[in-house]
């Protein structure tokens, strides 16, 4: 009998942890907190015989999932037309937005951008900056538009911890947009 | 061999010379003894004790005790049965030695004592039970858990790369099937198809799977199936005895060391201890063509133990800790869908390796911390309580491939992803005195509280999680027959929180369930028995199935979870036919499996924009799911010392609401291993040499698209084996193994990979095990 005294002290003392350790585990909740995120995408394209700016945007504020995206710019620029072209990434998730464009700039090494016209006729890309290896990084560059008319512009932000060399098929993509172009 | 198929482990501590008169009418022999309780101690009161063949049985008294009497010189089988434990059967020979003896008194000469020590079992014991244990479970050392329950017929892995693997039983694996470490439920993140379970194969002695719903005992989750990971007996009162693993595998140049000591304490009676440890480092994994990159494994584990029996009663303290790195192979990485095709359609990782033991980004660091206490108590009158309080830590990093792109964030270097997971366990459990020795049975409650605590890239939802469950069951055991039956009601609560736009949001979730399982086994002569049991089990959806809002990396694949998804109910029957006889035996059995309200990811029509491009989209939707199957084990010696054992599972499976197939079950397959055994010679024993076929087919039952790629192709792989044991010493005996796996380096992939789409599976695989043992 004694060993069944000892039994439910014992087991007494078990039910008194098992709820004295319970803990909520809301108090603790982090707030999102995604480096990668990357929520709008813009380009803006400076004429080069005018100065005009048009920009273009793709913005998905909440990051992938929850709200579609709220913005995808046709990409409507004149035809056989000279152009500056930059890029810029921002992750709006945050505040204030963070700037992605900066780090990527910094980290111009590991990154490299592709700008790929489908059908090729519509344009043309020359990058216009180079990375620490001499090897294009493609944030700012020039384009030169050809005939009239309508297809996709795939952009690609590709990350390239490793090996960058200037060919895109290295990394994997931190970007991959096709925007509709039209040439016009 | 003979023994895992008879289920039996079990010690036989004492046998008197065994004498019996030459003379005429001389059926005057008899045999007696004590059947003990293996983890107590304690008599067995009830137990059912008789000589296969023969007309006698008796029943143990209270004090454990029985006695066949007037039984004739000659070979007899003994077995016994107990309700609630592993059968037990002893070959005994009452014709030796007796005209030595001719003088002693009758009492002292016709005597066999011998003292049966039981397992118990909780699983019901119409399902079927297969234990991997002795030298079954000494080939696979070194490997993960879930390889090294791949030889059970029924189970095979779903696997990330070739370093993780999960147990998959009767084509369900995760969070519908349920491990048992030590008694305790195994509570990681195993909703995550690589998250593989923590625990350290080496604290095992024997490894177990119940196949088939098992929810009324294990609670809820059992809907595939239990894996129970049991170790040894504590010692108690005996001398310090150890062993020493070694193994080594040719690829990833892995190296595995593990260490067991343990015994009694002098001057301190009824106390027992151990201690074991497990050190593991391997290197980037070779397929038959390339390296995989950054494949490395790292791992260190370790457990303690100690107990206490006096009298009726007992308590264990167990504590372990498993800590594991684990490189994913980077070249499995992809941003986009086009990032996917391009390495499928390449044919090969477009990352190039060589070898390296370096464990770089992306990787998981893993530490699951277990402490258990148990205690029992033996009632005079054959009652028992029995409590076990556990506590587990389970602390998951997952590192992705990319740094971050502030460097000073990067400079942190913190995980992307981290979980920390505490569940609190109690299980209460009353076993009452078998009524006129043949009814027993019990019950009991369990409570689970859990909670969740997660930082870094948005995944699963913070949350706290309350169980309850209530069970009765009770069997009934004659001669021929034994019967079962058991009910349990659960009670959960989930309160989760995430944010959703910079707010903190709460949801509640309620879930209740009963479950039941009814059981019967017939044994037709001491060769031949047929068991039938129908279970049911459920399962509440997990947090990712409720809340997953984003892309799967790993399968390009964005997911979505569905909030008011349904618990998921499972009912199961399953028949099972066994025979053994001397020179062969075999095992089929059959199963059907309804599962109501299965969740699964569905295809949907629209993909889903992101800024990595479209994405496929799937979301988490429940079906009415069947699994149909049969897993057949047999095996003949068809010349002396040389036996054929073949291994077959096959399963179908059918989403009976949109007539069609599901995605990620595994394809048939059949294992034939043919083994030479030689005799013992000298202090040489248990020689073998054998070579081993597994064929796997293709999964040709998949839903119209709904995967970049169609499953992989069959394919056949070859093993060889060897063994040996050398008893050097007294009490001193090593072991060696010698195992070949893959051994024509062919490349294959497996439809349950995950990284099927980026790369071959391991090449050939050739390892050395050598165990020192001593004490024992």
């Amino acid at each position: 009998m004694k060993m069944y005294r000892k039994l439910s002290s014992l087991l007494f003392l078990g039910l008194a942890m098992s709820f004295t350790q319970c803990k909520d585990s809301g108090e603790d909740l982090q707030p999102d907190d995604e480096n990668e995120l990357i929520t709008s995408v813009t380009l803006n394209f400076k004429e080069d015989a005018t100065g005009t700016v048009t920009s273009f945007s793709y913005k998905d504020a909440d990051g992938d999932g929850g709200n579609a995206p709220t913005k995808f710019d046709t990409v409507a620029l004149k035809a056989n037309t000279k152009y500056t072209m930059t890029i810029e990434f921002l992750d709006e998730s945050k505040t204030p937005a963070d700037n992605i464009t900066e780090e990527i700039r910094e980290e111009s090494d590991e990154h490299l951008l592709v700008y790929t016209p489908a059908p090729a006729s519509l344009l043309t890309y020359t990058y216009g900056d180079k990375d620490e290896n001499n090897f294009n990084v493609g944030l700012t560059g020039t384009v030169q538009t050809g005939p009239a008319g309508t297809g996709n512009l795939k952009v690609q932000l590709r990350h390239q911890p490793e090996g960058k060399n200037g060919s895109p098929t290295i990394g994997s993509d931190d970007a991959n947009l096709d925007f509709v172009l039209k040439v016009q | 061999m003979r023994n895992k198929f008879l289920l039996i482990i079990l010690a036989v501590l004492l046998s008197l010379p065994i004498i019996v008169f030459g003379q005429n009418p001389g059926c005057a022999c008899f045999v007696k003894g004590v059947v003990k309780d293996k983890h107590t101690n304690q008599p067995v009161i009830g137990a059912t004790v008789l000589l296969v063949g023969q007309n006698t049985g008796v029943f143990t008294d209270e004090n454990g005790r029985y006695e066949l009497r007037n039984l004739c010189p000659g070979s007899y089988t003994l077995e016994c049965r107990i309700v609630g434990y592993n059968p037990f059967r002893q070959k005994l020979d009452l014709t030796a030695g007796h005209e030595e003896n001719f003088d002693l008194e009758e009492q002292e000469v016709h005597l066999q004592d011998v003292e049966i020590t039981a397992h118990r079992t909780e699983s019901p014991s119409s399902q079927p039970l297969t234990t991997l244990s002795g030298i079954d479970l000494e080939k696979t050392r070194g490997q993960n858990l879930g390889e090294s329950l791949k030889g059970v017929a029924g189970v095979t892995t779903l696997q990330t790369g070739s370093s993780i693997a999960k147990p998959v039983i009767h084509g369900l694996h995760s969070n519908r099937i349920l491990i048992m470490n030590n008694g305790v439920r195994q509570e990681g993140q195993q909703w995550g198809s690589e998250h593989a379970p923590e625990i350290d194969p080496f604290i095992a002695t024997r490894l177990s799977v119940v196949k088939g719903a098992a929810g009324v005992r294990y609670g809820s989750d059992a809907i595939g199936g239990v894996i129970l990971v049991e170790p040894e007996e504590l010692p108690f009162d005996k001398m310090l005895s150890g062993e020493l693993n070694a193994v080594g595998f040719s690829n990833g140049r892995q190296g595995v060391v593990s260490g067991t000591l343990q015994g009694g304490i002098k001057n301190f009676k009824g106390f027992a201890w151990r201690a074991q440890g497990t050190f593991k480092r391997g290197g980037n994994i070779r397929t038959p063509n390339y390296f995989l990159d950054n494949t490395g494994i790292s791992e260190k584990n370790f457990s303690l133990s100690a107990g206490y029996r006096h009298k009726g009663f007992g308590i264990d303290v167990f504590y372990s800790r498993f800590a594991t790195q684990i490189g994913i192979f980077s070249g499995s990485h992809i941003g986009s869908v086009t990032d996917l095709l391009n390495v499928i359609q390449k044919g090969e990782p477009l990352v190039k390796s060589g070898f390296s033991y370096a464990i770089n980004r992306p990787n998981q660091n893993v530490a699951h911390e277990l402490i258990k206490a148990e205690t029992h108590y033996h009632f005079q009158n054959g009652n028992r309580l029995q409590w076990t309080f556990a506590r587990q830590l389970n602390d998951r990093n997952e590192y992705d491939l990319h740094r971050p792109r502030n460097d000073s964030i990067a400079a942190l270097n913190h995980p992307e992803l981290t979980f920390k997971l505490s569940t609190l366990t109690n299980d209460l459990v009353w076993d009452h005195k078998p009524i006129a020795g043949k009814l027993a049975g019990q019950v009991g409650i369990s409570t689970l509280y859990q909670y969740n605590l997660m930082d870094g890239r948005p995944l699963i939802p913070n949350f706290n999680q309350f169980n309850v469950g209530l069970f009765w069951m009770e069997r009934y055991v004659t001669k021929r027959w034994e019967f079962e039956a058991g009910i349990r009601y659960d009670y959960r609560t989930l309160k989760t929180y995430r944010i959703v736009n910079r707010q903190k949001v709460a949801d509640d979730f309620q879930f209740a369930n009963f479950s039941g399982t009814v059981g019967a086994t017939r044994s037709f002569s001491e060769k031949f028995s047929v068991r039938l049991n129908a279970g049911s089990a459920w399962r509440a959806p997990n947090v990712s199935e409720l809340f997953s809002d984003g892309v799967h990396h790993g399968a390009a694949a964005f997911e979505r979870g569905d909030a008011a998804l349904q618990a998921e109910k499972a009912f199961n029957t399953i028949a099972s036919l066994k025979y053994v006889d001397t020179k062969w035996s075999a095992e089929i059995g059959g199963y059907f499996n309804y599962i109501a309200d299965f969740i699964y990811l569905k295809p949907q029509a629209e993909p889903i924009l992101t800024v990595r491009g479209a994405f496929p989209y799937f979301k988490y939707t429940q079906t009415d799911a069947t699994f149909k199957g049969i897993d057949v084990s047999a095996s003949w010696e068809f010349l002396r010392n040389t036996t054929i054992a073949s291994k077959l599972s096959y399963l179908r499976v059918y989403d009976q609401r949109n007539d069609s197939y599901l995605v990620m079950i595994p394809p048939n397959r059949v294992d034939n291993q043919l083994k030479y055994e030689l005799p013992d010679k000298g202090n040489l024993h248990g020689t073998f040499l054998s070579l081993g076929n597994l064929l796997v087919a293709r999964q040709k039952r998949v839903p119209a698209n709904s995967d970049f790629l169609p499953p992989p192709k069959a394919y056949s792989l070859w093993n060889l084996q060897a063994g040996t044991s050398v008893h050097f010493a007294e009490k001193q005996e090593i072991e060696i193994g010698i195992n070949i796996q893959n051994l024509f380096n062919t490349a294959y992939r497996d439809y349950l990979n995950r990284f099927r789409y980026y790369a071959d599976e391991m090449g050939r695989n050739a390892s050395l095990r050598l165990k020192w043992k001593f004490g024992a």
